[in-house]
């Protein structure tokens, strides 16, 4: 019988296994003055004047890099490297540094840096994402250490949000061409290591320019994209803050749960159904609309994202101060969206394809419960799942698509519909003749007046169809204080993070 | 050593072809839905990826054979250094996968002949139906939530590198490793017992237990020195396949390896990166093919190579 050797193999298997298992636990680092963040995408380089990928500005800006203003956490503009600016036509801007600010390499912040960082963003060779915001910039005049003015070509109401967004971050010239890697900056905490496909570890900056922040000495993230791995890790103590990675099936569970603490808040993320008005039937305004009635928004809330976020009428998302509500503006109504199917010739409904991209998880599910919606009125709706990379080349590229679900993250992005290029090809001259009006506008209610008349115009004209504002979901242990509630741009400030003592 | 040099020549054409083909624009996945498409078009123009295939092949492979495999977009560092730098962790990740697999699959094999159509053996025939049946990320997520979340006797995930000391860096990867090694070892243990069965069957075991050998003696020296030629072909096939199974297992345990490097480059479309790690992956696999042919002729002493 071969009863010796083989099940003695077999336990020393084994008794190696729980050997290696029964170590003593490495000592958890909490308590301390250190944070754990999950984040769900890595960046792709830290440069945010190469690439305008959120991933970026999640790590990035606020925290390692600045800019001369700040959104805060209202959404509104506060004074921040430049401690005020002038202006008076939106045309010349003056803008005063606050003194005895120092990059991380130690050198202080001057007027010469804002010069240098406004023309290497609107000079071609640098291929700079956003290169248009800049391009209106005529001239930029250092009046003296503390002091840059910017003259532009036309009056542009929105420069000086451009100036706050994170292509804008102010950086020491010497550091210009290591950003993608050894991001310098003013920010409250300094990069200290970046361990490629794992973690990015920030640890505080001592000199910081505003008193008492950082209040946390080391933040880590850790970049784990499947949200059943994120679960894992927060439950077993791994993270301390998942800032991305949770989907709204997991709230109520974790809300239950005492150690964790859930904040629901807003976020400039609409989650639109794009129609492709360069294309029939979708280039008939009564279709779109009749899409726009079969849809009962709030069961896609329900359905989709447990509802959580908001319902969304027109482009506009609800953080934003021009925002009209519009939510029930086009209400479900299939029996009209029939009648409008009807008047376009179409009485008997249509095949559409709908093309997604399962890397957005919200995508797949809110189409799916659009398909049955949409199939009470006739339309026919086949999904197809394609992988990012081909989204983009076919949807956002080439428009080589019927319908597709995507969320627009960007804040003020309302211009992408002035854009006929843009992948909704909607082209209406009125809108575009709006929207142009609204950049040159000086005068804030003519201005919120213009955005109100292009949200409903948007609602009449159906050139998609906005279905609901993505909520912001971050989970934290109990104990951690000073998260943002809600994201009026796209980056997570951590200065102000902290344990509760 | 010719065999072996057009094998990879093959190989790197085909990993350039493939990627190339594939739909989605680097350019454009970098610029994303924020920035504009002249934006892209120029950072396109820029990476020299609007060039003739076959330029950007030769360059590449000229620079390959000279150890240099380009730059990563995404990360800006040598893809060489990215690859030395995730080996630490795939490597030993596999290693102490394809340990487990071994250690369990070839004793239970062993077991389950020598009980052939008994108690034991229908056990063990269970326990790898269990084992093929259960898909790996979801055997790594139970032993996730036994270990790590119920127990805390290990981390959920990641690892921080050897520097820490070799029983946690042991530690990170024992559930991963052993969610891994599950649909191997079924495999294995199905190989090993059927190899031994059939050795059993013969002739000259029935004049080892006519001359009174010990069934010790028998099922070791005469038995399982004969199966293991058809045991170590499997096995080293399956060494194999542990290195493409670790991209999943990564993923759910996220370590950084080279498995969640290509995942990571292939959605990033960081073409340096995929190339690179697909090379050298395949270069690894033909490695232990090598390996496994020299090892034949040791168990074989007829085995011989000219």
């Amino acid at each position: 019988m071969a009863r010796g050797p083989s099940r003695f193999a077999l336990v020393l298997a084994l008794s190696a296994l729980a050997g290696i298992a029964a170590l003593p636990p490495a000592a958890a680092a909490q308590g301390g003055a250190s944070l754990v963040i999950q984040a769900s995408t890595e960046p792709p380089g830290l440069d945010l004047t190469a690439s305008p990928a959120s991933a970026i500005a999640a790590v990035v800006h606020y925290n390692v890099q600045e800019c001369l203003l700040k959104v805060d956490k209202t959404g509104a503009l506060a004074p921040w490297l430049a401690e005020r600016w002038y202006t008076t036509d939106s045309k010349n801007y003056t803008f005063f540094l606050k003194k005895g600010v120092r990059f991380h390499n130690g050198r202080e912040l001057r007027a010469a840096d804002v010069k240098f960082v406004l023309e290497r963003a609107r000079n071609p060779e640098t291929k700079h994402p956003h290169r248009k915001r800049y391009e209106g910039i005529t001239d930029i005049i250092v009046k003296d250490e503390y002091t840059v003015s910017v003259t532009l070509k036309e009056p542009n109401a929105n420069f000086l949000l451009d100036i706050a967004r994170q292509g804008s971050v102010i950086y020491p010239r010497e550091a210009a061409e290591t950003l993608k890697s050894q991001p310098i900056g003013t920010g409250p905490f300094v990069l200290a290591e970046w361990v490629r496909g794992d973690r990015i570890v920030l640890t505080r900056n001592k000199d910081y320019h505003v008193k008492g922040l950082p209040k946390l000495d080391k933040v880590t993230y850790r970049f784990i994209p499947d949200p059943n791995a994120v679960l894992a890790a927060l439950r077993s103590g791994d993270i301390d803050v998942s800032g991305f990675g949770i989907g709204p099936e997991h709230v109520g569970e974790l809300k239950k749960d005492g150690r964790f603490q859930v904040i629901v808040g807003d976020t400039t993320n609409d989650v639109i159904l794009s129609m492709n008005s360069g294309k029939k039937p979708f280039s008939d305004k009564r279709v779109r609309l009749a899409v726009t009635h079969a849809i009962d928004k709030e069961e896609v809330l329900k359905g989709a994202m447990f509802g959580l976020g908001k319902v969304l009428g027109s482009n506009v998302d609800p953080m934003n101060p021009y925002f009209v509500d519009l939510a029930k503006a086009k209400p479900h109504d299939p029996a009209r969206a029939k009648k409008l199917l009807a008047e376009a010739g179409l009485p008997n409904g249509f095949d559409a394809v709908l093309k997604v991209a399962p890397q957005y998880y919200y995508t797949v599910r809110t189409g799916e419960v659009l398909v049955s919606q949409l199939a009470k009125v006739g339309i026919r709706v086949k999904i197809e799942q394609i992988e990012w990379g081909q989204w983009l080349s076919q949807v956002y590229r080439e428009a080589n698509f019927d319908l597709s679900i995507i969320g627009h993250a960007e804040p003020w992005d309302i211009g992408n519909y002035a854009n006929p290029k843009y992948y909704y090809r909607w082209d209406s001259p009125e809108f575009q003749k709006l929207f142009t009006q609204s950049e040159t506008t000086v005068d804030d209610a003519r201005r919120k007046d213009l955005y109100a008349q292009m949200q409903k115009m948007l609602a009449e004209e159906a050139p998609a169809v906005w279905l609901y504002m993505h909520p912001r979901l971050v989970v934290t242990k109990k104990g951690v204080t000073g998260v943002w509630k809600d994201l009026p741009i796209p980056s997570m400030d951590l200065s102000e993070v902290a344990w509760q003592k | 050593m010719a065999a072996l040099a057009a094998t990879l020549l093959f190989v790197s054409v085909l990993v350039f072809v493939v990627i190339r083909v594939l739909p989605g624009d680097p350019a454009l996945v970098i610029m994303g839905t924020e920035g504009s498409p002249e934006a892209a078009a120029e950072l396109r123009r820029a990476m020299g990826l609007d060039r003739p295939l076959v330029v950007q092949y030769l360059e590449w492979a000229g620079n390959a054979l000279r150890g240099d495999l380009g730059r990563s977009i995404q990360y800006d560092v040598p893809v060489s250094r990215l690859i030395l730098t995730r080996l630490p962790v795939t490597l030993p990740l596999t290693l102490l996968a394809g340990a487990f697999m071994v250690a369990a699959a070839v004793p239970l094999g062993v077991f389950a002949a020598t009980r052939h159509r008994r108690g034991g053996d229908y056990l063990a025939m269970v326990l790898s139906q269990i084992g093929v049946a259960v898909p790996g990320f979801w055997a790594g997520l139970l032993l996730i939530l036994l270990f790590s979340v119920k127990l805390g006797w290990v981390r959920a995930g990641g690892f921080d590198g050897w520097g820490e000391g070799l029983g946690a860096g042991l530690r990170a990867l024992l559930l991963p490793a052993a969610a891994l090694a599950l649909f191997q070892f079924a495999v294995l243990t199905r190989t090993t017992r059927s190899a031994v069965l059939e050795v059993l069957r013969e002739e000259y075991v029935k004049t080892a237990r006519a001359k009174g050998a010990s069934e010790r003696s028998v099922v070791f020296r005469h038995a399982l020195r004969n199966a293991m030629i058809p045991i170590v072909t499997v096995a080293g096939v399956q060494l194999g396949q542990l290195v493409a199974g670790s991209i999943i297992l990564e993923s759910v345990f996220y370590l950084p390896g080279l498995g969640r490097l290509a995942l990571g480059a292939i959605s990033a479309r960081d073409l340096p990166v995929v190339q690179g790690v697909v090379l050298f992956a395949s270069s690894l696999i033909v490695v232990i093919n090598v390996a496994v042919d020299i090892l034949y002729g040791i168990l074989d002493p007829r085995i011989r190579y000219e």
